[in-house]
């Protein structure tokens, strides 16, 4: 619902959210000026969290940009590394001499850790959405999965946050022997925990009520605003790169998209803050079936033969990277806040030119001032959570 | 939930650089190095063919991707070294085709008129191109730095580009560091003398 | 079944210095059957006013402190406070009883004292409640910095808490812990306690102008608003209460609620009417409105802007708007209890309670109503910790649109109720109405009175889940199928 903000004798208060947010969004600084009640504008302040990932990518070999890449997107480090890795395949892959083949194993073990990455990344969107408008129990609930995944995670490769595992040719390193078995469990008792999380919040009639109809973003302000993911799809536009641009094995494994269609009834509409929060949870039970998909398709190890190309985990690819093609290259993969698009540049040497990050949550904080106006006070921070911004993709 | 995509008039960009230049004849196809065919606009014709790709019902350009930009100073055999490249990466959903525009922005005289009409995504976009890399966006309306505080000195993004001294009396050096690129690339400027390192390990 | 009708004078009250019956009672005991004198009277008085306070609420509400953080931990799946114990005032103690040696001895016998079985497992198991965590919080709050913003004004500023305090224990004062064991036994009574709590909205109010900024201001307005608008629901549902009982002494609705047999909870009020059980579950949201817990709790829980009223106060003052909360939702608890479900008398076997000597049955039934404040207790923590918040026009809408019709509907059928079904429902003292207007329909009545409320509300409940709450049909997948 939308209202003119002033009170009868016109005063406008400026009230200041940030850096230090309670909400758990990061270092983002929102300067909100409303008449106690409503919301007349929203002027967002970026910079906090800049640490030049960009330039930095002008300056180390192309190897070594992959751990900075985790820190472009902390809550879902395995989608950004795999971004990078992808493009950087793809730049390798435009010279016939330079070609890269990523053995299936590694493919396979790439959507493994994306999708269950997702699924984790996708547990602190919704939980700290549902926080902001006060039911703190399914954050913990969700942050409890999110935990099982980090033991997966650490077992596979020693980190719980920013992996630095999904390699150029590869990944860093196979999977240890209980991992499928592990993995196959966590994914039977995550689907018995969602049904209790959804029952716990996405049927609660009064979260559906503080959602319905706020923020509502059409299908044609999202393309034009350049929103991308869940954001693009909660308003109704199919797309997603996993099916309609494929890379990695994704395309045999038929990936289906789901779509908001106005979730919230009577009073919502297709874009809506609960449009954004249940494509969420409908994106985290595609990613369920895709993860159990690619252990299906898991091939046996190689044992002693990383660059084996249907057993190994990892191509050799270091005299590649030596001297890689000249030129450029854009290529986009579907990270858990939308498209992450690299564009690459190469003149030939061992360290890049330009490495340029794309990421979905720019574009989402670029609609703030657009969509925050005429909403409630108390809607602020539910609105930011169902765009679900992380500030490292934002400031780089 | 949606299974399989179905067809899309899709055109490829031979056609798609035919019909640009329908409405801004200067534009030139060019290729990457390795080959990425690219549409070269000059700046003056860009916000007319902008609003013309994402109008035209063949080509429907209605998402911006991405606006980013960079340095050819120091690429090898550029044909315009003293130019900052930027790149405009173009998508229609309706039709799922895909489109590079390039705006070479002389180094003396950086600017380019703003999109930001016709795709409000360029709104940030120029922000940040404006900010890392200098280009003035004339036309937009609020164009100011977005990630750098907005007093910052200098566009870190180029390739000449010296990492100012201190910020606002706060020096940003210690004794003995200096900035180096790793591994050292050729045509950067040599390392100062190392200063032999403090005494406790503390660099 | 008879009805004893327990809080008139009928039951021969000693003649006394006039402080009610208790004291007087009392009185009389300890000046052993003379005129009690000015200590016998003062004494009386402590112990009947000062004590039921301080021993019985009062503890309570700083328990649910802790009460808190541990169903807020079990709800979430994790463990809450485990590590503070009571190692710490054990060792005080230690320092305290010997303090004539020096300080490492009296380590030693500490440390040898807490090596004992019985004491190491008593140590484990108040660390693993997280008992200590109570008093660690409360020499925390009580070692603040006392601050006053510049802008406050000062003395409404610093009479805000007291007065929430006030706000929240005064109406205890109506409620009757025992046969006699109330410390105002006054006819109106139940008007006395709504009164009463009414002070919080004006503490709230100081709070917010008294703290000086804009935001706090606004966050006080609006939960003043809130508790206004919810006042009505809680009058009417009383009020309700008040209509079948014919009287307001709070005394007096417990004992009418009195059976004889076994089954003493039939004669609970709430189970007397299908209108009354609605009114007690309105009287307990309207209550937890009152209180300012989530769901209801948006004035104090912008928390992702600012905290409301209470931004600028710190340490013990904002303690105090904490323990205030906390005692007024032990009172609400209280209240439910008393007016809907029979306040201090058992659910079985009252009538053997009451049979029992005074010193047994004046424990068992302040314990009894015990019990019920914490199942009142823990039900609003559980609805803290399970629903999100409501937003500022949600609030005002379910108080206005839907609290407020409903009681008034509810009232319309007590009345109803009371003229057609009077006669057959259990134990409803007719006297009220007039001889010629007390229709006798049996059975018969008693069904109509039942059922026909019971098939309306079932009709209006699908008609608003089918508008309202049904989760759309391609989610039903979501829950496993539920709608």
């Amino acid at each position: 619902m939308t209202v003119e903000a002033t009170t009868p004798s016109g005063e406008r208060m400026t009230l200041n959210m940030g850096p230090q947010h309670p909400a758990t969004h990061g270092v983002l600084r929102i300067v909100v000026e409303s008449d106690g009640e409503i919301v007349a504008s929203c002027t967002p302040d970026h910079g906090y969290l800049h640490r030049s990932i960009e330039k930095i990518g002008e300056c180390v070999e192309w190897p070594m940009v992959v751990p900075y890449t985790d820190r472009v997107d902390y809550v879902c480090a395995m989608n950004a590394n795999l971004a990078y890795c992808v493009a950087v395949e793809k730049l390798l892959n435009t010279d016939p001499a330079a070609a890269v083949q990523v053995p299936l194993r590694a493919e396979c073990i790439r959507v493994l850790v994306a999708e269950l990455n997702r699924i984790s990344s996708h547990m602190v969107a919704v939980g700290a959405m549902a926080m902001d408008t006060g039911a703190v129990t399914p954050f913990l609930h969700g942050i409890a999965q999110r935990e099982l995944v980090n033991d997966i995670f650490e077992k596979l490769c020693g980190q719980r946050l920013t992996y630095n595992y999904v390699t150029v040719g590869g990944v860093a390193f196979d999977l240890y022997p209980d991992a499928a078995a592990e993995i196959a469990r966590f994914l039977d008792q995550f689907e018995i925990e969602m049904r209790r999380f959804n029952k716990l919040i996405t049927a609660n009639a009064i979260f559906r009520d503080r959602c319905a109809g706020v923020a509502a973003v059409s299908a044609a302000e999202a393309i034009a605003w350049g929103l991308v993911g869940p954001n693009l799809r909660a308003s109704g536009v199919d797309y997603d790169v996993r099916r309609d641009d494929p890379y990695g094995i994704y395309e045999r494994l038929q990936v289906r998209v789901p779509v908001g269609q106005g979730f919230a009834g009577r009073r919502g509409k297709v874009g809506d803050c609960y449009d954004r929060f249940v494509v969420r949870l409908l994106e985290v039970q595609e990613s369920v079936r895709l993860c159990r998909a690619a252990l299906a398709m898991l091939p046996p190890p190689a044992d002693g033969k990383p660059a084996d190309p249907v057993g190994g985990f990892q191509a050799d690819v270091k005299k590649l990277l030596l001297r890689p093609p000249k030129g450029e290259v854009h290529c986009r993969t579907e990270s858990a806040r939308g498209e992450m698009g690299y564009y690459l540049v190469s003149d030939g040497t061992k360290v890049p030119y330009r490495v340029r990050v794309r990421t979905g949550s720019f574009s989402a904080a670029g609609i703030f001032h657009h969509v925050m106006r005429g909403i409630f006070l108390a809607d602020v921070v539910a609105v930011i959570g169902s765009f679900d911004v992380v500030v490292p993709e934002i400031d780089r | 939930m949606t299974q399989a995509a179905p067809q899309f008039a899709t055109l490829p960009f031979a056609t798609l650089a035919d019909r640009a230049r329908t409405v801004c004849a200067a534009a030139t196809s060019r290729t990457t190095d390795n080959g990425q065919p690219f549409l070269l606009v000059p700046a003056a014709d860009l916000p007319a063919l902008a609003q013309f790709l994402r109008d035209d019902a063949a080509l429907r350009f209605d998402a911006l991707m991405d606006l980013t930009g960079f340095d050819l100073l120091k690429y090898p055999k550029a044909e315009t070294p003293n130019a900052i490249a930027v790149l405009y990466l173009l998508f229609s959903y309706r039709h799922r085709h895909r489109l590079q525009l390039r705006v070479l922005a002389p180094r003396e005289l950086c600017t380019v008129p703003t999109v930001s009409a016709i795709w409000p995504a360029a709104l940030y976009f120029e922000r940040e191109v404006f900010d890392l890399l200098g280009v003035t966006f004339t036309g937009h309306p609020s164009l100011q730095r977005i990630m750098n505080p907005t007093d910052w000195e200098g566009h870190p993004l180029r390739k000449d580009y010296v990492y100012p001294d201190a910020y606002h009396g706060v020096a940003h050096l210690r004794e003995g560091q200096h900035f180096e690129t790793n591994p050292p690339r050729a045509g950067d400027p040599p390392p100062p003398a190392a200063a032999p390192k403090p005494p406790g390990g503390h660099a | 079944m008879t009805v004893i009708a327990i809080g008139t004078a009928a039951d021969g009250a000693p003649a006394g210095p006039g402080f009610g019956y208790t004291v007087d009672t009392l009185a009389a005991w300890l000046a052993g059957g003379q005129a009690p004198g000015a200590f016998a009277t003062g004494v009386a008085i402590v112990v009947a006013w000062v004590v039921p306070m301080l021993v019985l609420v009062f503890p309570l509400a700083a328990l649910g402190q802790i009460a808190e953080r541990k169903i807020a931990a079990a709800i979430q799946r994790r463990e809450g406070p485990n590590s503070a114990g009571l190692d710490g005032p054990l060792r005080l103690l230690c320092r305290a009883v010997l303090f004539f040696l020096p300080r490492p001895r009296q380590d030693r016998v500490f440390e040898r004292l807490s090596a004992l079985p019985v004491v190491r497992t008593v140590l484990a198991t108040a660390r693993r409640i997280g008992l200590g965590q109570l008093l660690a919080d409360g020499v925390k709050m009580l070692g603040k910095e006392d601050i006053v913003p510049a802008d406050a004004d000062g003395v409404v500023f610093r009479m805000a808490p007291y007065l929430a305090m006030v706000g929240a224990f005064l109406p205890f004062c109506v409620v009757p812990f025992g046969h006699h064991l109330v410390m105002l036994e006054s006819p109106v009574g139940a008007l006395f306690a709504i009164a009463a709590s009414g002070i919080t909205v004006l503490a709230l109010k100081m709070a917010g102008w008294g703290s000086g900024s804009k935001w706090s201001l606004l966050g006080g307005m609006r939960a003043v608003a809130q508790l206004i608008s919810y006042e009505i629901p809680v009058g009417l549902a009383v009020a309700g209460v008040v209509l079948w009982c014919g009287t307001m002494d709070l005394h007096a609705i417990v004992g009418q609620q009195y059976r004889d047999g076994a089954l003493t909870l039939l004669g609970w009020n709430a189970l007397q009417s299908p209108f009354l059980l609605l009114l007690a579950c309105i009287l307990f949201f309207a209550g937890l409105a009152e209180c300012q817990r989530t769901p209801f709790d948006m004035a104090e829980a912008e928390s992702e802007l600012v905290s409301g009223f209470n931004t600028e106060y710190s340490g013990l003052r904002w303690g105090m708007f904490a323990m205030a909360e906390y005692t007024e939702m032990l009172l609400v608890s209280a209240l439910v209890a008393t007016l809907f479900f029979g306040g201090y008398q058992s659910p079985l076997g009252e009538q053997w309670i009451v049979a029992l000597p005074v010193w047994l049955s004046v424990p068992i039934h302040a314990v009894l109503l015990l019990l019920k404040m914490l199942a009142g207790f823990g039900l609003m923590m559980w609805i803290r910790w399970t629903l999100p918040r409501f937003r500022v026009d949600q609030v005002m809408r379910l108080c206005w649109l839907s609290l407020v019709p409903l009681c008034l509907l509810a009232l319309l059928g007590l009345a109803a109720q009371l003229l057609c079904a009077g006669g057959a429902t259990l134990g409803v003292p007719y006297g009220r109405l007039p001889a010629r207007l007390q229709p006798d329909l049996g059975m018969v009545g008693h069904l109509v009175g039942w059922a026909v409320p019971l098939l309306l509300g079932g009709v209006v409940v699908r008609a608003a889940r089918r508008r309202h709450g049904q989760m759309h049909p391609a989610l039903r997948q979501l829950t496993g199928g539920a709608p």
